[in-house]
């Protein structure tokens, strides 16, 4: 039965049930009016009031079923053929989030669901292929000049969704609004960008690094229109190139937008009509969504659901390898954790693989290196600190507590998977002697009381698929805001500062697992393991570019229907 | 009578004064630096610095406060951190769709449990007034996120009835208002049982009874009539609640109202969306409170007499 018939054969159960109910009471009410005449006046009101909450109940799920299909374009009379024998084409490609859209300001979010939606209207200079690689997208080509001189030849047939080309003076503009938002992490080491022609670029640094052109990939600093801030309309930071344009936004309740028709690469424009991205927090209303055909893609599906999904026909479950790293970690400068090997013999005593299975049900990966897999440079080949209750027993001793007799607190967020793990690893470290009471705060207030330094044992989390800095500095770097393990080692630093700047990569590479080994070794982090990208969408979906981070690109994604 | 709306009015300042200053101080104090959230994960420290310069938050709090209540006097409630949009507007766009689920929900509860309230109470001490009291109980009982799920699973995934969330159209409000409702029409139930069985022992219905008026005319007439006043500050209350809080109800349905947005806000450290949409459901609370205070002088003609006396 296709999904047209499935629906006509609901609409009309649902037409009918209410008309059988309807003949049902009547018959009731004229055996009733024959058995007892004295109630005769009761019963016709009672009949009538029936009838007519009947006829209301008719009319509202008559009419509301084509309201229904409009806002979430399941309604099939609207797909289209584009040609005699070509595949059948859904309108609407309706994507569920598991977060809430906050903000389409590229320069003033920071939520992946956000960059998600923005992939749709604007694009970078370059493009960050989910195996890693830099392609051109709108610019030509790019290369360094010197060291410190980067030169980008653009596209010349950019148009923004206004119609006006894109020249390197919107390049400028862009970048320059970047230094001074919440992007200008991003375009950190950008001194200044010098435009030498309408279509060439020069980027100003102020010293070399090795992943500066990855930066320039990230959808926030997606190249903006000059004239459309300078016209002063509302929200000129919608305008952009991309295959789709911004159409609505109705807050908590869908972002929709329309196919750019006007596509500067006619080759690579959007296919679906419209894609709507519909938050929908609720883990399980996000799943039965997806099974309804409300929505064709849920985004995070919760695990442990993932039976239902799976058992459905009309439904993908989708696995690949993650790049989300979560970790178990120390505050270094607290007594007694500022006791390296006392941080081995608690590194030993954690059941990476029970972790797993409880936190994800087995669907990641258990890894030894504080690197995210994926990422340029990864190597896990080192020992580490396999769990082994006797080397664990044995380190403690060493590490001054043969009887362990350590009574300490576990930092961690009020969310999954956090309080799953946590419970593993409290049984565990009872294994060594060591008591953990565990501590349960928001994210936010996760965060301020790490950034302070205030906390023992925390568990977190770290999401990188580009830059090898993001990890290396941002975790372990002296001095580092996101260095919640509040971990200092000069040789460290020295080889951070390698690892950007080293020009030959074969010699960039020995520094990386240099400092990978050492990091594993110093014991300022246990990473447990990566998770898995997991997704469930409509069996009919084509075109999705998907990112083991999350940061998925739907420019091209498109329900066939069958 | 005007007068007595008037004073009701103004008791809004110090309502406003107390729940602005209770919230700010509160979204402070828990913990959480919100120029970390704004500047974005892998910020710099640089620009985290900026964003507390930019926004003040390296001032002390009571300067904070009063800098946000100077505004709140000029009309301004701020911008959203996290939004960047009118913190009025927001919540604007955001209320028609709490309201549209607060009223179904009570005229869901009120259908179902006045009814069902009058008629335990007639049938006081026999199994029919068990059984509403075993629906009153479990209908208190009921988690709302739980019986929500079970209502999706069944009439949307099973039957198809309804959507299984969303805002799209009048059968969207079915299964929320249901959920929520059931909630509300056991409380309402005991309320109007409870009533109801203090009035009917009451003399003057003994007395209509003796003069030959029938059940339903000394039911409805009679002991409705002078019950209404704990059910309609039962159902007052409850609309109150629920124009504020069904933030389980709209999470499971995705329902785009403004307990979901309050919720989602908290997490950001957004102060000002928290805080101006809190004054503003402490201002919706009192003017539900108002509408009821004033039902009640067309309900009891001695309430009427009384304000009219005051007025």
């Amino acid at each position: 039965m296709t999904e047209l018939q499935q629906k006509q054969r609901n609409t009309t159960l649902v037409m009918t049930c209410p008309l059988i109910i309807t003949g049902v009471v009547f018959e009731k009410v004229r055996c009733a009016k024959k058995i007892n005449s004295k109630g005769e006046k009761g019963m016709k009101k009672i009949t009538s009031l029936v009838l007519c909450l009947v006829m209301i109940f008719s009319l509202v799920v008559g009419c509301s079923q084509g309201n229904k299909d409009a806002a979430t374009g399941t309604d099939e009379g609207t797909s289209s053929s584009k040609e005699t024998g070509s595949p059948r084409i859904k309108d609407t490609l309706v994507i569920g989030s598991a977060a809430e859209i906050n903000n389409l300001d590229l320069l003033a979010q920071n939520d992946q669901i956000n960059n998600i939606c923005l992939k749709l209207t604007h694009e970078t200079l370059i493009f960050f292929t989910n195996d890693g690689k830099l392609e051109p997208e709108l610019a030509e080509s790019w290369e360094y000049v010197d060291d410190t001189t980067l030169e980008i030849k653009l596209k010349e047939n950019v148009k923004f969704h206004d119609g006006t080309p894109m020249t390197a003076e919107d390049v400028k503009f862009t970048y320059e609004m970047c230094l001074n938002s919440n992007a200008s992490t991003l375009m950190a080491g950008l001194k200044s960008v010098d435009v030498i022609d309408d279509y060439t670029v020069r980027l100003n640094l102020e010293s070399y690094d090795n992943e500066f052109l990855m930066n320039l990939t990230a959808v926030n600093v997606g190249i903006q229109s000059k004239k459309a801030y300078e016209s002063g309309m509302d929200e000129p930071y919608l305008v952009g190139t991309g295959q789709y344009k911004f159409e609505e936004w109705v807050s908590g309740e869908y972002v929709s937008f329309v196919r750019n028709e006007n596509y500067w690469d006619p080759e690579n424009a959007g296919v679906a009509e419209r894609i709507i991205f519909r938050p929908i927090i609720e883990a399980s209303a996000r799943t039965i969504a997806l099974q309804n055909g409300e929505i064709d893609v849920c985004i995070d599906p919760p695990i442990n659901e993932l039976q239902f999904l799976e058992k459905d026909d009309n439904i993908v479950v989708h696995e690949q390898p993650g790049t989300r790293l979560f970790y178990f970690a120390f505050n270094t400068t607290k007594e007694p954790w500022n006791n390296k090997t006392l941080r081995q013999a608690v590194a030993h005593a954690i059941n990476r693989d029970d972790v797993l299975t409880v936190a994800v049900d087995g669907k990641g990966t258990p890894q030894t290196t504080i690197l995210n897999r994926g990422l340029w440079g990864f190597y896990d080949e080192m020992e580490g600190f396999p769990y082994d209750l006797e080397k664990a027993k044995a380190k403690m001793a060493e590490a001054g507590y043969p009887d362990g007799g350590i009574s300490t607190k576990l930092l961690i967020a009020n969310s999954t998977p956090y309080t799953d793990i946590a419970t593993v690893i409290q049984d565990n470290l009872k294994q060594i002697g060591i008591d953990v009471i565990i501590d349960v705060v928001e994210d936010a207030t996760l965060k301020e009381i790490c950034t302070k330094g205030e906390q023992e044992l925390f568990l977190w989390r770290w999401n990188e698929d580009q830059k090898v800095d993001w990890v290396y500095n941002d975790l372990f770097a002296t001095g580092s805001p996101y260095n919640y393990h509040h971990y200092s080692n000069p040789v460290a630093d020295d080889l951070i500062y390698k690892v950007r700047t080293e020009r030959d990569q074969e010699q960039r590479y020995q520094y990386g697992v240099e400092l990978q080994e050492l990091l594993v070794d110093d014991c300022a982090q246990v990473p447990l393991y990566i998770a898995n990208l997991v997704i469930a969408y409509n069996k009919g979906l084509r075109g999705q570019y998907l990112f083991g981070g999350g940061n998925h690109d739907w420019s091209r994604a498109y329900i066939e229907l069958q | 009578m005007i007068r007595f709306i008037i004073q009701r009015l103004l008791q809004l300042i110090p309502a406003i004064l107390i729940s602005s200053f209770i919230i700010f101080f509160a979204m402070n104090l828990t913990g959480g630096d919100p120029a970390m959230i704004i500047a974005g994960d892998k910020a710099s420290a640089e620009r985290i610095e900026q964003v507390r310069e930019e926004y003040g938050f390296n001032d002390p709090v009571p300067v904070q406060y009063i800098r946000y209540m100077a505004g709140l006097v000029r009309g301004d409630m701020g911008i959203s951190y996290v939004t960047n949009k009118d913190v009025f507007k927001s919540f604007m766009a955001r209320l028609p769709a709490t309201m549209e689920l607060a009223f179904a929900s009570v005229f869901f509860a009120v259908l179902l449990s006045i009814p069902l309230g009058i008629y335990t109470a007639i049938n006081q001490n026999t199994w029919k007034d068990n059984l509403g009291m075993v629906f009153a109980l479990f209908g208190v009982s009921m988690p709302n996120f739980w019986l929500g799920l079970i209502l999706i699973l069944f009439f949307s995934l099973r039957l198809g009835w309804f959507p299984s969330g969303g805002r799209s159209g009048i059968i969207s409000v079915v299964l929320p208002a249901a959920t929520v409702g059931l909630g509300l029409a056991a409380l309402i139930t005991r309320t109007t049982r409870s009533a109801m069985l203090d009035v009917i022992r009451q003399d003057y219905i003994r007395t209509a009874k003796a003069k030959g008026a029938s059940d339903r005319a000394v039911i409805y007439k009679h002991a409705l009539g002078n019950a209404l006043i704990p059910i309609i500050t039962v159902i007052g209350l409850q609309l109150a609640n629920v124009l504020t809080g069904s933030v389980l109800a709209e999470s499971v349905f995705a329902w785009p109202g403004i307990a979901r947005l309050i919720f989602d806000h908290i997490s950001k450290r957004d102060t000002p969306m928290v805080t101006g949409s809190i004054i503003l459901c402490s201002i919706m609370m009192c003017l539900v409170n108002t509408v009821v205070d004033i039902i009640y002088a067309f309900v009891d003609p001695r309430i009427k007499a009384q304000y009219v006396r005051k007025g």
